[in-house]
């Protein structure tokens, strides 16, 4: 396959995943639209290392970080939702307001 | 495999402190939490003559991932120094705040505190991206330690919005190199990028997204609404703690990536920083103006001193290695004296507000007559900050001058020069009223002999520094890869 | 243990068919020696432990996201169990004391979570 196909595929995800951080209001498809754009990243990675070096897997290797700190990135902010959550009974991120200018 | 462990000292003693300080809490008695303090302070310390130990050496491990050298080193003490400061201020904090967990606190701290040890040291895409990352996921966590106050969670939930879309943009750019070069470490993408002449399009949009990443970090213009948020809400010593010490972690990722990595595209991102500096003061100055609250005072006054900061960017060359020396220099000696103003403008704020409960600034109204210490070490600090001799700050914001200067930046200077007139506005507006406006409240205001010893050291160390200036520009002429 | 192509399928079937046996074994003995009750509630479809009663649109209660918080960080903190296995060889006791300082760390966060009473169910 080859690369410019995976590359349109990858930047695709990653605007899908940036218009719902940027127009999704509700805190947890946020959440999910974030890693949406981790997951192209990590797309990105592998097909870049596939097409670059046959033996040599640094970008493989990026990619597993990726995951690891993409799950405790969304540890934390699950966690902080659900503090919201629990405080104000709500997850849409229009009625956090309380802090302005 | 060859693990140089002489080199990862600091940061496997550092790990093992924060572990330790995480297990013994879980295990001591409601009315004992309070060791916390002592234990992360000690073991600070500890870290702290570790990396001391390691000044001057040239240490390389972890297949070039992990390096030892005198940026390294030096950044590693400000960070530990700051740490040590910001400790003192939160034992007074806590004490008050009995909705704050002692442990989770300093843990936190730690953790944050051992990513920044790490991001000095780090010179490849991969290490850098999980130092970043060390240090951001504590500090959306204790942004919102104080778990029943809404206010505390919003701030929070926004600078954790704000951090991890940064992050996925920084990585999507990251990968774009890797892509581009076939290498993360540093090195290897700076000889990869040599002589290229066919990745235009490709490297302007990878280096538009790293610096939405740092850019991020260090609280530049279109990336720092989270800022007045988030220091606002959080406790006012994660304030301080996420101004100076992950502010300057931004910058030494900032530096590694586009001087060792990038320096090859320096035409490129050389316009980007001149403008994203310039945008970043002169919001940071102008809003700042408006501001009825010092903690938001304090916020928006970082963000100016982070555009003064990110202006030497905007002359660097690709090929003249004197300039770039020399940029660097002025930024690390601008960062040094930052530490300890912006740690003790914050540290002030604690002392005043934890005994009034009040955060205006008309409530500052005749300090001087309440408490003449505070008054006048807070008046330093403001003075330092704005750039007003006798204080190091004056001296800071000349070496920058100098540096705009020499590499053909007038336009530049001029600007910040300007925007150093405006600033003094709402600095000097501050200590007015301090000193010359009354209150009808005259109560002195009592503090704990830690966050006294905080606020002391500070305000010694900026106006000494203020009258020798030699004494940071020794360290930050050290503090320099090339 | 058969030798070549097919000795190792032939490895392979033995394996599976032990594999077999003994799911099928304890299954079958398990269906011999329990006791049966059945009852109305018992006789409900499985569903992780809700009711499968109402619409489906009802709340869950917010204990199951702490649970789901600790299983989505120590599953996918797995990820470099893998890579690990296959250098592992190579490596040698290096790789083996670094990976068990690793599993301790995460051992320590599961170590917090029992100490502050996530792992109860109330």
């Amino acid at each position: 396959m080859p690369l410019n196909w995976v590359l349109v595929l990858t930047t695709f995800l990653f605007c899908v995943g940036v218009y719902g951080v940027l127009a999704r209001r509700n805190a947890v498809i946020v959440l999910m639209s974030i890693e949406i754009m981790l997951n192209a990243v990590n797309l990105n990675l592998i097909a870049f290392n596939g097409a670059l070096e046959g033996d040599r897997l640094i970008g493989q290797v990026f990619a597993l970080f990726v995951i690891a700190i993409a799950a405790a990135e969304l540890g934390v902010g699950l966690a902080i939702v659900l503090l919201i959550y629990r405080n104000s009974f709500t997850v849409s991120l229009d009625e956090v307001n309380l802090l302005k200018w | 495999m060859d693990v140089n462990f002489e080199a990862l000292l600091p940061e496997l003693l550092l790990t093992l402190v924060a572990c330790g300080v995480m297990t013994i809490d879980l295990f001591l008695p409601k009315e004992k939490r309070g060791l916390a303090f002592p234990l992360a302070f000690i073991g600070v310390l500890a870290t702290l003559a570790a990396v001391l130990n390691l000044y001057g050496q040239n240490l390389t491990t972890l297949d070039g991932m992990f390096v030892v050298d005198r940026f390294a080193v030096i950044f590693k003490i400000i960070f530990c120094v700051a740490a040590l400061l910001v400790f003192a201020v939160s034992q007074a904090y806590l004490n008050d705040d009995k909705d704050v967990p002692h442990g989770e606190y300093y843990t936190m701290m730690l953790f944050s505190l051992l990513g920044m040890l790490t991001i000095a040291s780090s010179r490849d895409l991969i290490a850098i991206f999980v130092a970043l990352e060390m240090i951001s996921l504590p500090a959306f966590i204790l942004a919102g330690i104080r778990k029943y106050d809404i206010r505390s969670n919003e701030a929070a939930l926004k600078f954790f919005l704000f951090g991890v879309l940064s992050t996925a943009l920084m990585l999507f750019g990251m990968s774009l190199f890797y892509g581009l070069t076939g290498a993360t470490n540093l090195a290897d993408i700076s000889a990869g990028l040599a002589g290229r002449t066919d990745i235009d399009e490709v490297a302007l949009l990878a280096i538009l997204f790293l610096i939405v990443g740092f850019g991020f970090k260090v609280s530049a213009f279109p990336f720092q609404w989270w800022v007045p948020d988030t220091y606002e809400g959080a406790p006012i010593p994660v304030a301080a703690f996420l101004s100076v010490a992950s502010k300057t972690a931004g910058f030494v990722g900032l530096f590694q990536v586009m001087f060792l990595g990038l320096g090859e595209l320096a035409d490129m991102w050389r316009p980007m920083f001149a403008v994203i500096g310039i945008v970043t003061m002169t919001f940071g100055n102008l809003v700042a103006i408006q501001q009825k609250q010092i903690v938001r005072l304090l916020a928006y006054s970082s963000i100016a001193q982070a555009g003064y900061m990110l202006v030497p960017l905007g002359v660097a060359s690709a090929t003249d290695g004197a300039l770039n020396t020399q940029i660097i220099f002025s930024v690390v000696a601008y960062l040094l004296v930052y530490a300890f103003m912006e740690t003790g403008a914050f540290a002030a704020a604690t002392a005043f507000g934890r005994k009034t409960g009040k955060y205006l600034i008309e409530d500052y109204a005749g300090l001087f007559g309440r408490s003449p210490a505070l008054a006048v070490a807070m008046a330093a600090f403001l003075f330092s900050l704005a750039g007003i001799p006798p204080f190091a700050g004056w001296w800071a914001k000349f070496v920058i001058f100098k540096t705009l200067i020499e590499g053909d930046g007038l336009v530049l200077a001029v600007i910040m020069a300007l925007n150093t007139v405006i600033a003094m506005f709402f600095y000097l507006a501050v200590v007015k009223k301090m000193f010359v406006d009354k209150s009808e409240d005259t109560a002195a205001i009592a503090m704990p002999r830690s966050l006294a010893g905080a606020i002391g050291i500070a305000a010694i160390v900026i106006t000494v520094g203020g009258f020798l200036p030699n004494l940071f520009g020794q360290l930050a002429e050290n503090a320099n890869f090339f | 243990m058969p030798d070549g192509y097919f000795g190792s399928y032939l490895t392979l079937a033995i394996y599976s068919l032990a594999m077999i046996g003994l799911v099928g074994g304890t299954l079958g003995l398990n269906r011999l020696v329990s006791p049966k009750v059945p009852g109305k509630e018992k006789m409900t479809t499985y569903e992780s432990g809700v009711d499968p009663i109402g619409s489906g649109q009802s709340q869950t209660t917010i204990r199951y996201y702490m649970f789901a918080l600790l299983f989505v960080i120590f599953d996918v903190e797995a990820v470099f169990l893998f890579p690990w296995a296959v250098v592992f060889e190579e490596i040698g006791v290096f790789a083996f004391v670094e990976m068990m300082i690793f599993v301790a760390i995460l051992a320590l966060g599961l170590l917090y979570a029992w100490r502050k009473k996530v792992l109860d169910w109330i």
